[in-house]
C-alpha cells in the first residue's frame, strides 16, 4: 500500500515533466507560423490602426489627428456609398449562391454518380479556378454593347432589353453582382450537395411515407442538415462580397459615376492615388470591423444550433 | 471625448483604449518624417561621361517614343544604356511618389502630376542645369508648366520636369461624312459647329465619337470650358494657386455645353462603356462626324481614313476669338535619388536639341519637339495630320492659349472626380453647374486635407 | 427511395442551365481571343477563320514567359515554406492538444476574416521599410502570413482528427516526437497536404491586389496581377485581351484537371471541418 503511493507519486510527476517537454515542443513548433502571422497580419494591422490616426501622405510628416479620419470614414456620401454598394453585392454573392445551390442540389440529390453528376462538378467549380481579374475581364466583355448578353436578349426577341450593362445607372452595380454569383455558385451547389449526401436518407423516406412533400422536406431535414455547410458558405461569401477589389477593378473602376464603387477600390485611390494614407486605412480598420460583425453572429448561431 | 462614466465596464473600456492611444502616441513613432536621401554632391556637367552608364526609366505603357529615342542615344553614345519599365498610366500615377522615395528611384519617370513630390523633396531641382545649358532660349510659356514653387504653386518656381513632346488637342473631322453633310470646312466657331452636329443627327450619323469609360470625354469637356473661361483664371487653379476656385461663370457655361450637347444626342448612347482604344478606333472605322482628341492620334487616324480626315483647333465662342487649345509636356521628371543625374539631364537635352531625336519625337507622337524655336523643324510629309498639329501647336504658341489639362490638376482628382462626375454628366444625370461644383468640392477636400 | 419524376426533371433541367452559364463566359473569351486581332469582334459567334495566332501574339506582347517565370518564382518560394510551417503549427494545435491551443487558434480563425484590402497600406510601408518593396519578395512574405490564418485551421482540422491511439502506441514503441511525426502522421496527412497545396498554388497564382499594389513594375508580379498590364494597353484589341487572359488562366485550370477529385474531396471536408 505505501509501496504503491510512494512509486506513483514519481511517476506522476515524471509524466508531468514529460508533458511539459511535449508542451514546449508543441510551442517550438508553433513558433515559425506564429512569427510569419505575426509579422505579416497582425504588425501590419497594428500599423494600419496607427495610421489611421494621423494625416500623412506617405513620405513626409505625420500629424496626430485622432478619430478625425474615421469621423470623414463615416461623414463622406462617397464612402458611405461604397460601403453601402458592397452591401447590395451580398445579396448577389451570398443570397443568389446559396439560394441557387440549395435548389439545385436538393433537387439532384438523388442523381446517380456518374459522369454526368462529375462532368458537372468540375464545370461548376471552373469559376473558382481562374483569378477574379480574368473573371472581371471576360465579364465585361459579356456585358459590353456589342457583346454576349446583348446578342443573346435580341435572339430571344427581347431586344428592347439590350443596353451597355456595365455603363448603365441602374444595372451596372447587378451586373457586377452577378459576376461574382457566376463565381460563387458552383462552390456553393457542390458543397452542399456533399452536405445533403452525409443526411440520413431514412430521414428522407420517414418523411415521404408521411405524406410530406418538398417544401416540408425542405424545411425539416434539408435546412436543418445543412446548418454547418451553410454557415460555412455564408461566411465565405459574404467575406468576399465586402472585398471585391478585383472584378471592380477590371471591370467598371467604380463607374458609371460611382454606381460600383466598393470600399477596395476607394483605399487603394485614397491611399495610393491620393496619398492620404491615414484615411485609407482608417477605411480599411472600418472595413475589417464590418466584416466582423456581419461574420461572428453567423458563426455563433450556427453553433447555438448545435447544442 | 466625453466619458460617460455610469457603467463601470464601459468606462473602463474607455480607458483602455486612451492608454493605448497614449501608448501609440508616446512611442513617439509617427509613422514616416524620414527624408529621402539627396543625391547632392555631384557638380553640374553638361559633358556626357564616357564610363558604361544604366539609366532607368519608368513610364507608361503604350507610350513607345522613349523606345525609340533611347535606341538612338545608345546608338550615338554606346556607353549610355537604359531600362525601361511600364505600368498602366493609372497604376504608375498612383505609385510614382513612392517610386521615386523608394530606395533605387528610377532616374527618369513618366510624371503627370507633380502633387506633393515636391514639397517632399523627390523630385530633382533642374535650374541649375537650365543655366548650364541656356535653356533660357526656350519658350517661357512652354515650361512654365512644368515649375513649381515651394508652397507647392505650380505655373512658377523651380523647374521640375521636361516634356518628351509637348501636344496639342484639338478636332478630328471625318471629311467624306462631311461631304455627305455638305460641310466644306471646319466649324469656325462653337455655334457653326453645334449646326453641323444638328445636320448631322438629323441624317442618322453620330456628331461626336467619345468615350467616357475611362474619363477621355474630358477633352470635349475642357475643350469648351476653355472657350469661355478665363484662360488665367482657369490656369491658377490648375496650378493649385490658394484661393483659385474651379466653379467659375465660364467652366458652368462650358460645362452646361456638354449637358445640351448629352440632351440632343451627340454622343454615343453606351458613351460610359467606352473606353479610349474603343473610340480612337470607331472613329477610325469611319463612326462620328468629329472626334476631341490630341496629336498623339494623328498617325493612326491618317494610316485608317487616309485623306478623308481633318484636324483643327477647337473652334472659339465667338468668331476671331483667339484658340485656346489643351497642350501639355508629355512630363518627365528626374528622381533626386537619382545617381546619374548628369547624365539623365544630358538625355533629356538631347531630345530637345538632336535633330535625330527631334524628329523620332515628331514621327512618334505627332507632338512638338519643344526646345529653342529656331532650331529647324522635323521634316513631315506635306498636307499630313502632323503638319496641321504643328501649324496647330505654332498657332497656339502665336496666341498664348496653351492651357493644361484639368485632370492634372491633383493626382486624385481626376479618377475620384472629374471620371465620375462626367460620366454622369454627358449622360445628363446631372447639370453643368452641379458638375462643376462637385469637382470643386472635391478639389477644396483634397487640397485641405 | 422516394423521388417524384417532376423533382428529377426539373434538377436534371437546372443543373443543365447552370453548367451551361457556367461556360458562356468562358467560351465566349475563346470565340473572342480567335476573331481578326484588328476588329472589335461582335458577340459570341465562332469565327469562320479562327486566328490561332492571337495567342502567339498576346504570348509575346505580354511577355508571357517573364509572366509566368515571375509567378512560378513567387509560388515556388511561398507554398512550400507555407505549406510546412502551417503542417507544424497544425500538428501542435491539432495532434499534440497544446496548453493554451485553442486562444492561439483563435487568433488564427479570426485572421480568416479579415479582407487583404484591410492590410494592403501598411504592407505597402512595411515592404518599404523592410527593402523588399517592388520585389517579389513584398508579395511572398505576406502571402505566407496571410495564408497562416486558413492553413493552420486547415492542418489542424486533420490532426485533430487523428486517433490518438496511433500516436500513444509509436510512444510506447520508444518513438521520439519527431519520428513519430515524419513515420506516422505525416504520411497520414498527404491527402490533407496535397489538397492544401493545390488551394494555396490556386491563391497565389490568382493573387491579384498584392502584386499590383507591391510592385511596380508588371513583368514582375504574379501573372493574375499583370493582367492590368495587358488591359492597360490600349492599342491591345479585345481579341489579344482575351487570348492574354486565357493563357493565364491556363495553368490553373491544368493544374485543377489534374487534382480535380482531391481537390473538390479535400475541400469539400476540410470547409466543413471547423
Amino acid at each position: 500500500m505505501t509501496a504503491t503511493q510512494t512509486s506513483s507519486a514519481p511517476r506522476r510527476a515524471a509524466a508531468r515533466a514529460a508533458a511539459r517537454r511535449a508542451d514546449r515542443a508543441a510551442w517550438l513548433l508553433l513558433v515559425p507560423a506564429l512569427v510569419a502571422y505575426g509579422s505579416f497580419v497582425i504588425y501590419p494591422l497594428a500599423t494600419g490602426i496607427q495610421y489611421s490616426f494621423y494625416d500623412w501622405n506617405g513620405i513626409g510628416v505625420a500629424t496626430w489627428v485622432g478619430l478625425e479620419n474615421y469621423v470623414q470614414v463615416l461623414m463622406n456620401p462617397d464612402l458611405l456609398g461604397a460601403i453601402r454598394n458592397s452591401f447590395v453585392l451580398i445579396a448577389f454573392f451570398t443570397l443568389i449562391p446559396v439560394g441557387t445551390g440549395l435548389v439545385l442540389a436538393t433537387l439532384i440529390r438523388t442523381m446517380r454518380d456518374g459522369f454526368a453528376l462529375r462532368a458537372s462538378q468540375t464545370v461548376l467549380f471552373l469559376p473558382q479556378i481562374i483569378p477574379l481579374a480574368a473573371a472581371g475581364i471576360a465579364w465585361s466583355w459579356m456585358y459590353a454593347q456589342t457583346g454576349a448578353v446583348n446578342q443573346i436578349l435580341s435572339t430571344l426577341g427581347l431586344g428592347f432589353l439590350t443596353r451597355p450593362w456595365l455603363a448603365d445607372y441602374g444595372t451596372a452595380l447587378p451586373a457586377v453582382g452577378l459576376i461574382g454569383s457566376w463565381v460563387l455558385t458552383g462552390l456553393c451547389t457542390v458543397l452542399l450537395l456533399t452536405g445533403i449526401g452525409k443526411i440520413d436518407t431514412s430521414l428522407y423516406e420517414a418523411i415521404r411515407l408521411d405524406g410530406a412533400g418538398w417544401f416540408r422536406e425542405f424545411f425539416t431535414i434539408t435546412l436543418p442538415g445543412l446548418r454547418q455547410e451553410l454557415a460555412v458558405l455564408v461566411t465565405l461569401t459574404v467575406i468576399a462580397a465586402l472585398s471585391t477589389f478585383d472584378i471592380i477593378y477590371t471591370s467598371t473602376q467604380g463607374g458609371p459615376g460611382r454606381a460600383t464603387l466598393v470600399p477596395g477600390l476607394l483605399i487603394f485611390r485614397i491611399g495610393f492615388t491620393q496619398s492620404d494614407v491615414g484615411l485609407a486605412s482608417a477605411f480599411g480598420i472600418v472595413m475589417m470591423v464590418l466584416v466582423l460583425a456581419l461574420v461572428l453572429p453567423i458563426q455563433r448561431l450556427s453553433r447555438i444550433g448545435d447544442r | 471625448m466625453r466619458l460617460h462614466t455610469s457603467r463601470r465596464g464601459h468606462s473602463r473600456a474607455v480607458v483602455g483604449a486612451a492608454v493605448a492611444f497614449a501608448m501609440l502616441g508616446l512611442a513617439g513613432c509617427a509613422p514616416g518624417a524620414a527624408a529621402p536621401e539627396e543625391s547632392d554632391g555631384v557638380a553640374v556637367s553638361t559633358e556626357l561621361t564616357d564610363e558604361e552608364v544604366v539609366l532607368t526609366i519608368a513610364d507608361e505603357t503604350g507610350f513607345p517614343v522613349t523606345d525609340a529615342l533611347t535606341e538612338e542615344f545608345t546608338r550615338q553614345y554606346p556607353n549610355v544604356t537604359f531600362e525601361i519599365t511600364r505600368d498602366t498610366f493609372q497604376n504608375l500615377t498612383a505609385n510614382a511618389p513612392r517610386l521615386l522615395a523608394g530606395e533605387n528611384p528610377p532616374d527618369l519617370i513618366r510624371l503627370p502630376t507633380i502633387g506633393d513630390t515636391v514639397k517632399d523633396g523627390l523630385l530633382a531641382n533642374l535650374d541649375p542645369y537650365y543655366d548650364a545649358y541656356g535653356w533660357d532660349a526656350w519658350p517661357a510659356s512652354q515650361l512654365s508648366p512644368l515649375r513649381m514653387t515651394e508652397e507647392g504653386v505650380r505655373g512658377s518656381g523651380s523647374l521640375y520636369q521636361l516634356g518628351l513632346g509637348y501636344s496639342v488637342t484639338g478636332v478630328y473631322m471625318n471629311l467624306a461624312l462631311a461631304e455627305s453633310l455638305g460641310i466644306e470646312e471646319p466649324p469656325a466657331t462653337i455655334a457653326e459647329m453645334e449646326e453641323m452636329m444638328e445636320a448631322a443627327k438629323a441624317a442618322g450619323i453620330l456628331p461626336i465619337m467619345a468615350g467616357d469609360s475611362d474619363g477621355v470625354v474630358n477633352f470635349v469637356v475642357q475643350a469648351l470650358m476653355n472657350q469661355y473661361a478665363d484662360q488665367d483664371e482657369f490656369l491658377s487653379w490648375m496650378f493649385n494657386e490658394p484661393g483659385a476656385t474651379y466653379a467659375t461663370e465660364g467652366n458652368i457655361q462650358g460645362a452646361e455645353k456638354v449637358r445640351e450637347w448629352a440632351d440632343a444626342g451627340y454622343f454615343p448612347s453606351d458613351i460610359n462603356a467606352i473606353d479610349y482604344f474603343t473610340f480612337v478606333t470607331r472613329f477610325s472605322e469611319g463612326e462620328g462626324l468629329f472626334t476631341f482628341n490630341g496629336n498623339w492620334a494623328a498617325a493612326g487616324y491618317q494610316e485608317a481614313l487616309g485623306d478623308d480626315v481633318t484636324f483643327f483647333l477647337a473652334p472659339p465662342a465667338n468668331e476671331g476669338d483667339r484658340f485656346i487649345a489643351m497642350g501639355a509636356a508629355n512630363s518627365f521628371s528626374v528622381a533626386a535619388g537619382s545617381d546619374n543625374l548628369n547624365e539623365i539631364v544630358f538625355f533629356l537635352n538631347w531630345i530637345h536639341t538632336n535633330p535625330e531625336a527631334r524628329q523620332i519625337i515628331v514621327d512618334i507622337t505627332g507632338a512638338s519637339p519643344g526646345g529653342d524655336p529656331s532650331l529647324p523643324l522635323p521634316t513631315v510629309e506635306p498636307g499630313s495630320l502632323i503638319e496641321k498639329a504643328l501649324e496647330m501647336s505654332a498657332q497656339i504658341g502665336e496666341d498664348n492659349g496653351q492651357v493644361d489639362f484639368m485632370a492634372n490638376t491633383t493626382a486624385g482628382i481626376y479618377a475620384g472626380s472629374i471620371i465620375p462626375e462626367s460620366q454622369l454628366l454627358v449622360t445628363s444625370q446631372i447639370t453643368g453647374r452641379e458638375f462643376v461644383e462637385r469637382v470643386q468640392a472635391f478639389y477644396e477636400q483634397e487640397i485641405g486635407g | 427511395m422516394i423521388t417524384s419524376r417532376t423533382e428529377v426533371v426539373l434538377g436534371r433541367l437546372l443543373l443543365l442551365v447552370a453548367v451551361v452559364l457556367t461556360l458562356i463566359p468562358l467560351v465566349n473569351m475563346l470565340s473572342a481571343a480567335l476573331q481578326p486581332a484588328d476588329r472589335n469582334p461582335i458577340g459570341l459567334s465562332w469565327p469562320t477563320d479562327p486566328q490561332w495566332i492571337n495567342f502567339v501574339t498576346a504570348f509575346e506582347v505580354g511577355n508571357v514567359w517573364r509572366l509566368m517565370g515571375s509567378s512560378a518564382f513567387i509560388v515556388i518560394c511561398v507554398v512550400p515554406v507555407a505549406l510546412i510551417i502551417a503542417t507544424l503549427a497544425g500538428y501542435a494545435l491539432g495532434g499534440l492538444q497544446v496548453r493554451g491551443g485553442r486562444i492561439i487558434l483563435m487568433v488564427f480563425v479570426l485572421g480568416l476574416t479579415i479582407p487583404f484590402e484591410s492590410l494592403i497600406i501598411p504592407l505597402y510601408y512595411q515592404a518599404q521599410a523592410l527593402g523588399t518593396l517592388n520585389t517579389q519578395w513584398a508579395v511572398i512574405f505576406p502571402l505566407i502570413g496571410l495564408f497562416m490564418p486558413f492553413s493552420v485551421f486547415w492542418m489542424r482540422a486533420h490532426f485533430v482528427n487523428v486517433p490518438r491511439e496511433l500516436s500513444e502506441a509509436a510512444r510506447v514503441d520508444g518513438a521520439t516526437l519527431w519520428q513519430e511525426f515524419f513515420r506516422i502522421q505525416l504520411p497520414l496527412a498527404l491527402p490533407s497536404l496535397s489538397a492544401l497545396t493545390i488551394l494555396l498554388f490556386i491563391w497565389t497564382w490568382n493573387q491579384f491586389l498584392l502584386p499590383v499594389v507591391l510592385i511596380a513594375d508588371p513583368l514582375d508580379r504574379t501573372v493574375a496581377g499583370a493582367l492590368t498590364f495587358f488591359q492597360g494597353q490600349y492599342y491591345l484589341s479585345i481579341p489579344l485581351l482575351n487570348a492574354g487572359a486565357l493563357i493565364i488562366i491556363v495553368p490553373a485550370i491544368t493544374v485543377f484537371l489534374i487534382f480535380q477529385r482531391q481537390f473538390i474531396r479535400a475541400l469539400l471536408q476540410g470547409a466543413v471541418k471547423g
